[in-house]
């Protein structure tokens, strides 16, 4: 599309050597290499967050469940099937998840589709312990075998280096879908929905398509999730996960390619970083949400760019806008 | 002549709750003429818009424009159709810039128009330097001017215009009689306003709404000057 848009794709590209050098530094050390692998993970699910929060301007609270609900599926799959074949349908089954849990935004405004999502969201949880005899209620299922490989399995530093390769393309997606037609409709809803519809945009198909390729990106995330970790219980896709994706893009700049990226980077390996201060994470997270609201509304690579900016705004306004409002 | 209606519009009527804020309305509109529609706050003038472009469920009534049936139409499907309209309280995506508000005018547009026939209608609304910057920084009439270019370039039928002048300045409302004089050849005109020089320069026949009933219409020289419309609607302070 345009000039600025095209950047990214340089960006992509020079992201992509930045994570092969960076998991040559890893591969000798196991934990940080694992570290590495669970902020891919969290990389690929804020960009899906990120094209329902960021540019479509819906709140999708249940993102973590619908993670959780093709984790789940996976799973279940892994007797019958392979890896390979029992992932595609887990993916799909949460997006189709995502589709009908999506139905109420089309009603339900900003906040109060939010508060409805939330809800959702519980609900998601619970139903991952009602249901033990596919989830193993509370206790979680553990032991979750690593996908075959050619001829052999992938793990460690291998599945690592491929979770950094789909959090490349989905990266790369959402520059190709900021980009296209599609991309300028999401943003038209996020802008103002009612006007949208006059213009001639059919706003319940594409508020209902955002969600789909939304809980696509969940479930992707979610089915590599589960072997990569060996374990999944309820609590691996509660509101708490929700929030953290949210959060991410909040926190990076919602709306904007890379801000998200960003965000996931770096809170994705905190809880790690803070395992002795376990306690605490609780208490960091809630004073980052306020600090995100309070200091940051535009996030932090929107305000790292306002500052260094000293011309007037517009250039880039088209996919991006500057420092927008509050889109609901 | 009511064979060739362009907008045919019979009984419509709307409630909400236990108001009547339409009640057996029926329209015609030629497509070689401006109609212009007068009428007090909260006698329905609005609301009527919103029924005919889809934002409202009439209880009762038909909607035809053209050869298609519009009643109880989703609002994109009625812009497929040809037909248009701008609000009251201008809405433009403020924080795009005016050649983003364009290009998203454009995206449903099966028939794109050329590059020159987009710059000749940029120029006719006057734009043609204001379009890279954010469109909520231009001024109010450089925003209802882009509101107006956005329906243009999806070569409407017709443009249901709610107070374009509202809150324009003297200067400016003669500019935009000019302009919407002007647009009279590019598409047809159904125009909501309160400033009676708009209805008298530009409007063909005038539609008085009172209560969500329709009390007159006709030609603006007859209905101005009815005794009804004056003591209901204009009063002393005819604009």
């Amino acid at each position: 599309m345009t000039a600025s848009h095209n950047r990214h794709w340089v960006g992509l590209a020079a992201f992509a050597v930045f994570l092969a050098v960076l998991l040559l530094f890893l591969s000798g050390n196991r934990y940080l290499g694992f570290v590495a692998g669970i902020t891919f993970i969290h990389i690929l699910w804020a960009c899906g967050m990120n094209l329902l929060y960021g540019y479509t301007g819906l709140m999708p609270m249940m993102f973590g469940g619908i993670a959780g609900i093709s984790a789940y599926t996976t799973v279940n799959l892994l007797g019958q099937m392979s890896f390979w074949a029992a992932a595609p349908i887990g993916t799909l089954l949460a997006a189709a998840v995502g589709v009908v849990l999506g139905v109420p935004a089309l009603r339900l405004r900003g906040f109060y589709f939010t508060l409805c999502a939330l809800v959702i969201q519980q609900v998601i949880s619970l139903g991952f312990i009602y249901f033990s005899s596919l989830t193993n209620g509370d206790t979680g299922i553990s032991q979750i075998p690593p996908p075959e490989w050619f001829g052999g399995v992938l793990r460690g530093i291998d599945y690592t280096a491929f979770l950094a390769a789909t959090a490349v393309a989905g990266i790369g997606i959402l520059i190709w879908i900021v980009g296209s037609g599609l991309g300028r409709r999401f943003i038209a809803i996020r802008e103002d929905d009612g006007l949208s519809e006059t213009l001639g945009i059919n706003v319940t198909r594409y508020k209902l398509l955002a969600f789909f390729i939304g809980s696509l990106f969940a479930g992707i995330g979610g089915a590599l999730y589960a072997p990569y970790v060996g374990f999944i219980s309820p609590r691996s896709f509660d509101v708490l996960v929700s929030l953290n994706i949210w959060l991410m893009v909040a926190f990076g700049g919602r709306g904007l390619i890379w801000g998200p990226v960003l965000g996931a980077a770096l809170l994705a390996p905190l809880p790690f970083l803070m395992q002795d201060y376990y306690t605490l994470k609780a208490i960091v997270y809630g004073l980052l949400i306020i600090a995100v609201i309070i200091l940051l509304p535009g996030g932090l690579l929107r305000e790292i760019r306002f500052l260094r900016r000293s011309r007037p705004a517009g250039e880039e306004i088209a996919v991006e806008p500057q420092r927008v409002g509050e889109t609901g | 002549m009511m064979e060739s209606a362009l907008l045919h519009v019979t009984g419509l009527t709307k409630r909400f709750g236990g108001l009547i804020a339409l009640n057996k309305v029926d329209l015609y509109q030629n497509a070689d003429e401006t109609i212009g529609m007068i009428g007090p706050n909260g006698s329905g003038k609005t609301t009527f818009v919103n029924c005919l472009t889809g934002y409202l469920r009439p209880e009762a009534g038909t909607i035809r424009f053209g050869d298609v049936q519009l009643t109880a139409v989703k609002p994109h499907r009625v812009a497929a159709a040809g037909l248009t309209r701008t609000y009251q309280a201008v809405r433009i995506y403020k924080e795009l810039s005016g050649e983003d508000n364009i290009a998203t005018a454009l995206l449903e547009v099966t028939e794109q128009p050329q590059a020159d026939e987009l710059a000749n209608m940029i120029e006719f609304v006057r734009l043609q330097d204001r379009l890279h910057v954010p469109a909520g920084s231009l001024t109010l009439f450089e925003q209802r001017r882009l509101e107006l270019l956005m329906r243009l370039v999806q070569r409407p039928k017709l443009i249901m215009l709610d107070e374009p002048v509202g809150g324009l300045a003297s200067t400016e409302v003669r500019q935009m009689i000019d302009l919407l004089q002007a647009l009279k050849e590019r598409c047809s005109i159904f125009v909501i306003e309160h400033t009676m020089k708009v209805i008298r320069e530009i409007a063909d026949r005038v539609v008085v709404l009172l209560a969500g009933e329709k009390i007159a219409d006709g030609p603006p020289a007859e209905v101005l000057k009815d005794r009804r419309v004056v003591e209901q609607y204009l009063g002393g302070d005819d604009a």
